[in-house]
């Protein structure tokens, strides 16, 4: 059945910009659909750059956060802001759903998309200042990742970003599983550590 | 259910950087989600190493989505919306006190992916094919709590029994879906979206049974979806209860 676009009774859509995500939610959870293409607006770009680095083929990033997103409007009401940021929420969703999907593939294809280092092959198209900083965000955020040691920079590339398991990347790496724990925890610690002078976290 | 207590923190202490980054198989996340909610130390090492995990989807080079990628969500969003606020005002209502729950990275969310909807489908019709219903009609006996329906055809009612555990949907003059269609049954609760249940039907007066009951469910819907059912309804509802 026919149904009018943009005749709701819904918030206008400069007063939704001028919402805090939070209050977004509050409006997504009641079922708003403007409310909702705000959020996506503010962090679809994110989702979908996480989502590509993960997959690294542009039509399995898509389905990605195709479906992260609908999940997201679909569960609105489970969003928490005790648990932190909306974007982290989304992110968090995103990386799920982007694990579900490589550990449906086979091992190998996943590996040439983690190694090939798809950095900037496709670069956001839009210049704009939002654009900028995130892009200052990406670099800094990598920077940081990079002081690393290698060993540990690469257990949590793969982990995170490859979607394969410990017993995965211990297989790979022909290390013990129970050093490349360890290696996910002393990077994380150092990560931490890292961030936490700068106050780097939205 | 807790089977974890401090005395696991040996063996599930070396989990906590693994489960954050998302690489535990699926049995090792139960398993160590299940010491977590029993050890404190464990949810202190949590809290302690989440922010690092937090920004590192950050450092994933950016890259525009398509335009096309919005307007593929935007479609089902919207059509979603509408269907939500056409069956009732129940979208409007404050939220319900939501319980709190234990944070469970993989478990945020419940609908099914579209990736998964095809398949899901499949399995509708096959149960649908082997026998739900696809015109089961007759009578059931009296008792029961009987809501009556709100229908779009001026000639037809409906109206939603319960008992105990049981469900059923009693129909009188409903005209035939439309040609490659079925009617399909639909629970919701009170703000959220509708939830597929396997009953999907083509009679036109009888009963028609719910399998699992109406649940906590406070609306019964039905909707007309192409053969073998949809995972998110496709068209409006043609008929209403609230059954709450």
């Amino acid at each position: 059945m026919a149904f009018e676009r943009r005749k709701r009774p819904e918030s206008s859509e400069s007063a939704l910009q001028s919402l805090a995500d939070e209050e977004l939610m509050a409006l997504v959870a009641k079922g708003q659909a403007r409310a909702f293409e705000t959020i996506y607006e503010r962090h679809g770009g994110a989702a979908f750059s996480l989502a590509y680095r993960m997959c690294g083929s542009r039509s399995l990033a898509e389905d990605v956060a195709q479906e992260a997103f609908l999940s997201i409007w679909r569960s609105g009401g489970r969003y928490d802001r005790a648990r932190g940021s909306v974007r982290t929420w989304v992110l968090g969703i995103v990386h799920n759903r982007a694990i579900d999907a490589l550990r449906r593939t086979v091992v190998h294809e996943r590996r040439r998309a983690s190694d090939e280092g798809i950095e900037e092959r496709f670069e956001a198209r839009e210049r704009t200042e939002v654009e900028a900083a995130r892009r200052e965000e990406a670099s800094t955020i990598r920077g940081m990742l990079e002081t690393l040691p290698d060993e540990q920079s690469r257990v949590i590339e793969l982990a995170y970003f490859g979607g394969f398991t410990h017993s995965e990347i211990a297989e790979m790496l022909g290390a013990p599983i129970g050093t490349v724990k360890g290696r996910m925890r002393l990077g994380l610690e150092k990560l931490r550590g890292q961030l936490a002078p700068q106050g780097a976290m939205p | 259910m807790i089977t974890g207590g401090n005395g696991d923190h040996a063996r599930f202490g070396d989990d906590v950087a693994p489960w954050l980054l998302g690489a535990l198989a699926a049995e090792e996340r139960e398993a160590f989600e299940r010491h977590l909610a029993a050890c404190g130390r464990c949810r202190e090492e949590v809290a302690a190493l989440r922010p690092a995990v937090e920004a590192l989807p950050l450092a994933a080079p950016p890259v525009a989505p398509p335009p096309e990628l919005r307007d593929r969500i935007m479609r089902v969003v919207e059509s979603e919306a509408q269907l939500l606020q056409a069956s009732g005002e129940s979208a409007d209502r404050p939220e319900r006190a939501r319980r709190p729950e234990r944070r469970r990275p993989r478990r945020w969310f419940v609908s099914l992916s579209p990736a998964l909807a095809a398949a899901a489908c499949a399995v509708v019709a096959a149960v649908g094919v082997g026998g739900y219903l696809i015109g089961q009609s007759g009578s059931e006996g009296g008792g029961g709590h009987v809501v009556a329906a709100k229908v779009s055809f001026p000639a037809a009612s409906a109206s939603v029994r319960t008992e105990g555990e049981q469900a059923s949907l009693q129909l009188a003059n409903m005209p035939a879906p439309p040609p490659g269609k079925v009617y399909e049954v639909w629970l919701k609760r009170n703000g959220q979206m509708p939830r597929a249940t396997r009953a999907l039907f083509v009679v036109r007066s009888g009963a028609v049974t719910i399998p699992g009951g109406v649940g906590d469910a406070d609306q019964v819907l039905v909707t007309a979806e192409p053969r073998g059912g949809s995972l998110v309804p496709t068209s409006m509802p043609v008929i209403v209860a609230n059954t709450a």
